[in-house]
């Protein structure tokens, strides 16, 4: 990792982000903030999940037993936790990589989000088809 | 949400700025709404969830108050073709809604249902 100034100087950006974002040029600033919405974005997924797995403990107590309303709202949750966890180091990923004119990283949480869904998805089909009329 | 007396102008066609400033509002939006669904579980799990109600509520503050202040940067950035990302305010929401996502795993696994 090398001091991207070319003139020596100090870096002229926050602490923080000097720290974490190190080497490479500045970015083109309309990627920065595409970069950042599309952070925005995978927030929402989380949030929306987040609010999903509420719900499900809130609003199907008469439909679900127990056991399995808190299987579904934890797995809800857990993916709620790994998506916007995630989006955080993905953007510093992402920020990374277009300093150093890298490729972009794969999102990781993509599949993760497919996976998790339909497994969501699966055990209410199983639970419909299953239960009693 | 730029103040008309500074007038922050750029030239950037694709209205970057404006766009990532609505970004943020969307994001408020949802933030306000998941704390409307917590609402739900206050006759169910007590007076503990108010903790995630307020969280939810505090970071939809937090992101409207410092709106003007990201807009202004990425404007700036736009101009002059460099610009500092918003490493703090990224941080603050995620780690937001990690701290959401675990109260509520706690909520789901250890708060006894009230009846």
């Amino acid at each position: 990792m090398s001091e991207d100034s070319s003139t020596g100087a100090p870096d002229p950006r926050g602490r923080l982000t000097s720290r974490i974002l190190r080497g490479g040029t500045e970015p083109d600033p309309r990627f920065t903030l595409a970069n950042e919405r599309t952070f925005l974005a995978w927030i929402r997924t989380s949030l929306a999940l987040l609010a999903g797995g509420v719900a499900v403990e809130a609003f199907m107590a008469e439909l679900l037993g127990p056991e399995l309303r808190k299987t579904i709202s934890v797995l809800l949750l857990v993916l709620a936790l790994v998506i916007g966890g995630g989006s955080f180091f993905r953007w510093v990923n992402v920020e990374r990589a277009m300093r150093s004119k890298a490729p972009m990283p794969l999102p990781l949480m993509a599949p993760v989000l497919a996976i998790g869904g339909a497994l969501v998805a699966a055990i209410m089909v199983v639970f419909v088809i299953a239960r009693p009329a | 949400m730029a103040s008309r007396r500074e007038a922050p102008w750029h030239g950037d066609a694709g209205l970057q700025p404006e766009r990532t400033d609505l970004a943020w509002s969307r994001t408020t939006l949802s933030m306000v709404i998941a704390a409307a669904v917590f609402l739900r579980w206050l006759p169910h799990h007590g007076w503990f969830v108010g903790t995630l109600v307020g969280a939810a509520v505090v970071t939809a503050l937090a992101i409207n108050l410092t709106q003007k202040h990201r807009f202004h940067r990425a404007v700036r950035g736009i101009k002059h073709e460099t610009m500092d990302p918003h490493i703090g305010s990224t941080a603050a929401v995620a780690a937001s809604v990690v701290v959401l996502a675990l109260l509520g795993i706690y909520t789901v696994l250890f708060l006894p249902l009230q009846p």
